[in-house]
């Protein structure tokens, strides 16, 4: 019998936004989320109250799980930024910051709550529309001719999480490694729907970073290292087949029922001499490479063996479809059939590669294959995480440029110069606006100052050194200032600014970011094509990320009410 | 913070609370209420059931109001703020009247008792009133002020001005249910949805029930997006992965059957005992018994191949030899897809899940234009179903199904299952939400449009016109009311016109914002002072003058930020018809209004709450119990 409980009446409160417990709740996060943004971010420590393993990241995908809150307000938020992350794994903290910035700023200009989200929602749709209009003065078309803007985005990732602890040339290795195994992924031959391979990542610890290489075809584990050095005597291309089923000698699929065995009847034995008739095929067949994806018996190893034959059990379900794609192979699943020819596959070229403890066998394709391994090394456990995570993501990355060529500019200019183009093309069109969602103008401006503060203030979070955030006043891109610079020199310490594509000069002006400027139109960039931004952010995921957030945020501005059941 | 408890309390009070809940959400100005379920999902929600249901509320009166709530937008999907309004306003109204002039003919022992019955009477005559007079009312006083846009106008074309005021409808229901922001958009894309679903049949709400029955397996949720990713998209969507490499295969039409069972012979069923080795004639091993099912097996796909059946659908997982023969064979295959799935695409294709393998005849295989896999999102994740690959089915042409009809010998059957085919082209709706608890509000309320919208056109039975007749209909609810229609101190129908009696239109709308509420409320008014005038009854307060001004305190409430607008809402409502303030539905106004009245009914029928106490084990007992008190308080 389930047990049964008295439900108890459920907690609720009024007007969450007013709350001061929420409001602390949410100022802590902001704080919390503000410091693991950029380069140059504060790392956490995440270690659980019975002493498990200790996570370092500034990753919003790892770090938002673990906080957990009572407060289902937070929740809510974190749960969006969450899915977000999980759909286009980039552009998290952005997410938060942007969206948790709005609810504080919209609080503290005192507007009524359904007027600030209806300014909310057409400020997003204005800048969605400059963002993906032509005349963007923030967006780079991605060339795929060369791999310079490829890799400059990967290298702004990667460079985003300080938790890897990677050097300058560290950095610009991976970022080069990901960008090869990601074109590694994109068939040559494109006919019809394009479909994109897959990049099988092994992790080694306690070597270099520099070590870590990309293998075309797969590695896989050998747990048992039975290393034979040398294939050559082995006829090119390699006969294999794939088993999907256990060979293990166990009958599974007979049903529930019970199987009553008299005295003097060996079951097993008959199992295993159907095991071994399957494994004479499969000698007289030629094949050189048995692979399984359960576990083989050992008698059925020892004879395949004899016959010199590679046995590679227990490779585990997520590597069988990277298996079938490399090879060819149609996975095998009956005992009692003869193997259809077409059901092998073929390798062009085996051998055995040895990274530290672990030894594997590296398959490599006959023909073009989308498959490729990736190899990532580092010093600890820790940082071999975080750099997997990082790796994973910028894949990711990459692959939805495939589907929209841009990016944005990083280092904070994109979000400066969306500001600064919103604050003017609003002041020109303020009284229709302000008619169409019915407020007032002032409403309206107010409105208009909040969402393009908020879009500063994440800008300004790039900055943990205490220096300061600048704008200039001709393309609205973001600067530094480091703190101990004083005002006068600053033409000279400025250099270049955020995404390294404008660079100072004395007829520039600049402004300070939380100081008022008066609306211009921020100016594109063209011409001199020999500047290249050195920092570049994701185009989909950005434009998704500031959606995601206004309407994350407008969702909680519009709570009225909490009811939360304790039970 | 405030902890919800109330050990006892009168009517009045009970309602009172649950009317300050619902007024954060109501109307115009109104916003979400979050709240979080015991499994610590959090979820979105400015529907008042939702609201309402999610308090879990102790007080027995209180629990009741809720259930009447639920029962009553179960089946119009609207309305349930209002509900809570109009109940607390009533309530308010009764116990004000009965206060003043307690019952006198009979003898009480006290004040309060008198005043109960008082109160008792009241309602029931309400009840009665409504239940007579409500319908002839409205459609002569109020429904004239609107439109009626017929159900055939609307799915004529894309543009006629039906289908604007359709869209202005959902608009501003979706306004109240999700706010502002976006419904325009999603009351757009509803709209295209009836579009793309509306020829489902000759029967005008046919399609607006098929539907509501489908809802589940039309629409696929996938978070993380922004909601404006919301779309239709072409074909039936199954939320299920390929379990076999999906092969590249152009030929058209694709066959695909669907099975209820596993296709390997499953040998021993719970309870049997396979005896291995007895030492019979023949040395039978279990080697023996298993290259059997796989033999049997190897034929089934040998004659799915032969029959050119190129997708495989199952309710069941299958087991691995199955799923590999099954892409040797070149067949793909879909398994664990869900009985809703599949019973909506036996509808659309017209064919028939296969449940015994050895007998699989044309009508059987169903044929699609295409099948293919659909990434909702950039990543595919093995444990989340509405990311993995899902293939979309089907729209049989009249022409595939001659090509069936040539190989196989069973013309004439054939042709007689699939002439009452419905022709439509079936669309999935796709919706998009930041979060899982976004995505599951707006699935709701794309549903409770969809019953709003039915309960909009049902149509009336063609013999009954009057209300006690319809409501019977819609609902068991009124079933035993019937007895106090004979109550004859309410005023008679003498003042309407017998012979021309109207009849309240399907698909009857009436701009928002308290027109409904104000245009019956001055018929009532009107009514009461027609009575008064030719009637000497015994009563002082007519009825339909106490309903009459518990109407006003839903406009009151609309309008609470601005009186001002109040006033001048209410002297314009003779005024042209507009649009300005959104649309709503008459016969989900009048239905509200007759649950409301039933609710009061019930609620005042309750005279004691006798609070038993058991041990915590028998909880379930008690439960039941309550059940019972309830449905006694409301039969």
């Amino acid at each position: 019998m389930s047990r049964l409980d008295k439900k108890s009446p459920s907690l609720c409160t009024d007007r969450p936004l007013d709350n001061t417990d929420i409001s602390n709740k949410l100022n802590l996060l902001r704080q919390l989320l503000k410091s693991c943004f950029g380069p140059t971010a504060r790392l956490k420590q995440v270690h659980n109250n019975i002493g498990g393993h200790v996570v370092t990241t500034s990753s919003s995908s790892v770090l938002l799980p673990v906080i957990s809150s009572s407060q289902p307000f937070i929740n809510l938020i974190k749960a969006s930024i969450l899915n977000h992350v999980s759909r286009f794994s980039d552009c998290g903290l952005f997410a938060a910051i942007f969206c948790l910035a709005l609810i504080e700023q919209a609080k503290r200009s005192g507007l009524r709550g359904n007027v600030s989200i209806r300014v909310n929602k057409h400020l997003l749709a204005l800048c969605s529309g400059y963002l993906q209009g032509e005349d963007c003065g923030c967006k780079v078309k991605l060339d795929f001719c060369s791999s310079h803007n490829l890799i400059t985005l990967a290298r702004s990732i990667v460079s985003s999480k300080p938790a890897c602890v990677l050097t300058e040339q560290e950095t610009l290795h991976i970022s080069k490694l990901a960008v090869q195994a990601f074109l590694l992924t994109v068939p040559c031959s494109s006919s019809g729907t394009v479909s994109l391979g897959k990049i099988v990542t092994v992790s080694v610890e306690g070597y270099s970073v520099l070590t870590s290489v990309v293998f075309p075809g797969l590695l896989v584990d050998m747990p048992d290292g039975l290393c034979l050095t040398k294939f050559d005597y082995l006829s090119n291309p390699i006969r294999m087949v794939l088993f999907s089923t256990s060979l293990a000698g166990d009958l599974s699929d007979l049903g529930d029922g019970m199987i009553e065995v008299h005295a003097g009847v060996d079951t097993e034995s008959q199992i295993l001499d159907q095991l071994l008739e399957l494994g004479k095929q499969v000698v007289d067949d030629e094949v050189k490479l048995f692979v399984c994806q359960k576990v083989v018996h050992p008698v059925l190893q020892q004879y395949l063996r004899s016959h010199g034959i590679i046995v590679v059990e227990r490779v585990g379900i997520t590597i069988m479809e990277p298996l079938t794609q490399l090879t060819d192979a149609q996975p095998v699943a009956t005992l009692h059939t003869k193997i259809p020819s077409k059901a092998y596959g073929k390798v062009r070229e085996l051998s055995m590669k040895q990274f530290g403890s672990k030894t594997m066998l590296h398959l490599q394709p006959l023909g073009e294959s989308v498959i490729c391994t990736l190899l990532l090394c580092h010093r600890n456990e820790t940082m071999l995480s975080e750099l997997k995570v990082v790796c994973q993501k910028t894949e990711h990355v990459l692959r939805l440029t495939l589907r929209e060529p841009s990016a944005l500019l990083g280092g904070g200019c994109t979000e400066t110069h969306l500001a600064a183009y919103v604050r003017h093309k609003s002041k020109n069109e303020a009284p229709e606006a302000a008619s169409v969602l019915g407020c007032s103008q002032t409403e309206y401006l107010l409105g208009v100052e909040v969402f393009c503060r908020s879009l500063e203030f994440v800008a300004k979070a790039l900055q943990h050194d205490g220096g300061n955030s600048l704008i200039d006043l001709t393309h609205a891109h973001h600067w530094t200032l480091p703190a101990d610079v004083l005002e006068e020199h600053m033409e000279d310490s400025l250099g270049f600014c955020g995404c390294g594509l404008v660079e100072s000069s004395p007829s520039r002006k600049w402004t300070f970011l939380d100081t008022k400027y008066t609306e211009f139109l921020p100016l594109a960039l063209v011409g001199d094509s020999r500047v290249q931004p050195r920092v570049l952010d994701s185009f989909t995921a950005k434009l998704s990320a500031l959606q995601v957030a206004t309407e994350t945020a407008n969702l909680a501005l519009d709570v009225r009410y909490i009811i939360q059941d304790v039970n | 913070m405030c902890s919800f408890f109330c050990p006892f309390m009168s009517h009045g009070s009970v309602v009172g609370v649950l009317e300050a809940v619902i007024l954060r959400s109501f109307g115009p100005e109104g916003g979400q209420v979050l709240f979080t379920r015991d499994t610590g999902q959090a979820m979105l929600s400015r529907s008042g059931t939702h609201i309402l249901r999610a308090l879990h509320l102790e007080h027995p009166l209180a629990r009741m109001v809720v259930e009447c709530v639920w029962k009553h937008s179960t089946v119009t999907g609207d309305g349930s703020k209002t509900f809570i309004l109009l109940l607390a306003s009533l309530l308010r109204k009764i116990h004000t009247t009965a206060s003043r002039e307690p019952h006198v003919s009979h003898s009480y022992n006290s004040l309060e008792a008198a005043e109960a019955a008082t109160a008792r009477h009241l309602a029931d005559k309400l009840l009665a009133f409504a239940l007579k007079e409500l319908d002839d009312l409205i459609a002569m006083e109020v429904a004239p002020h609107g439109r009626c846009v017929s159900w055939e106008d609307f799915t004529a074309e894309m543009h006629s001005p039906a289908n604007h005021y359709v869209q202005k409808l959902l608009a501003s229901f979706f306004h109240m249910r999700l706010g502002y922001v976006h419904c325009a958009f999603i009351s757009e894309l509803t709209c295209e949805l009836l579009n793309h679903w509306k020829c489902i049949d000759n029967l005008p709400y046919f399609a607006l029930q098929f539907l509501k029955d489908n809802f589940p397996a039309i629409h696929t949720p996938v978070s993380g997006f922004p909601i404006t990713s919301s779309r239709l998209i072409e074909g039936q969507v199954i939320h299920r992965d390929f379990a076999t490499p999906y092969p590249q295969t152009d030929h058209q039409p694709i066959k695909a059957v669907v099975f209820t069972g596993y296709l390997q012979p499953r040998l021993l069923n719970t309870g049997d005992v396979l005896e291995v080795g007895c030492g019979g004639t023949e040395e039978r091993s279990i080697v023996d018994f298993s290259a059997w099912t796989e033999r049997s097996l190897q034929c089934l796909i040998a004659n799915l191949q032969s029959l050119g059946v190129s997708v495989l659908l199952s309710v069941v997982k299958q087991s691995a030899a199955v799923l590999a023969l099954a892409t040797q064979a070149e067949m793909c295959f879909v398994d664990c897809v869900s009985e809703d799935e599949l019973s909506l695409f036996a509808q659309l294709s017209g064919a028939t899940p296969i449940s015994d393998c050895w007998r699989i005849e044309p009508e059987h295989i169903a044929e699609l234009t295409f099948c293919r896999p659909i990434l909702l999102g950039p990543h595919r994740y093995e444990n989340m179903p509405f990311f993995s690959l899902t293939c979309k089915a089907t729209h049989l042409h009249a022409k595939n199904y001659l090509g069936t009809i040539h190989t196989s010998h069973l013309q004439t059957l054939v042709a007689d299952v699939f002439i009452i085919r419905v022709k439509v082209k079936p669309y999935s709706l796709i919706i998009c939400g930041s979060g899982e608890g976004q995505t599951d509000q707006y699935a709701c309320a794309f549903q409770d449009a969809i019953r709003m919208l039915f309960t909009t056109w049902e149509p009336i039975p063609a013999t009954g016109t009057t209300a006690a007749k319809r409501t019977v209909q819609s609902d068991k609810r009124t079933s035993s009311y019937t007895h106090v229609l004979t109550d004859s101190s309410t005023c008679t129908s003498s003042n309407l016109n017998p012979l021309h009696k109207c009849v309240l239109q399907p698909g009857c709308i009436m701009p928002a914002g308290g027109t409904f509420e104000f245009l019956l409320h001055h018929a009532l008014l009107k009514l009461s002072h027609s009575c008064s005038a030719s009637n000497d009854t015994n009563i002082g307060v007519p009825v339909s003058r106490l309903l009459a001004s518990a109407l006003l305190s839903v406009p009151k409430q609309i309008y609470s930020h601005s009186p001002g607008q109040f006033l001048q809402t209410r002297t314009r409502h003779n005024a042209i018809f507009t649009q300005d303030m959104g649309l709503e539905s008459v016969s989900c106004k009048y239905e509200l209004l007759l649950a409301v009245l039933q609710c009061v009914t019930s609620l005042l029928r309750v005279d004691t709450i006798l609070r038993t106490h058991t041990a915590l084990h028998t909880q379930s007992l008690a439960d039941t119990s309550w059940e019972s008190t309830e449905d006694e308080a409301e039969n």
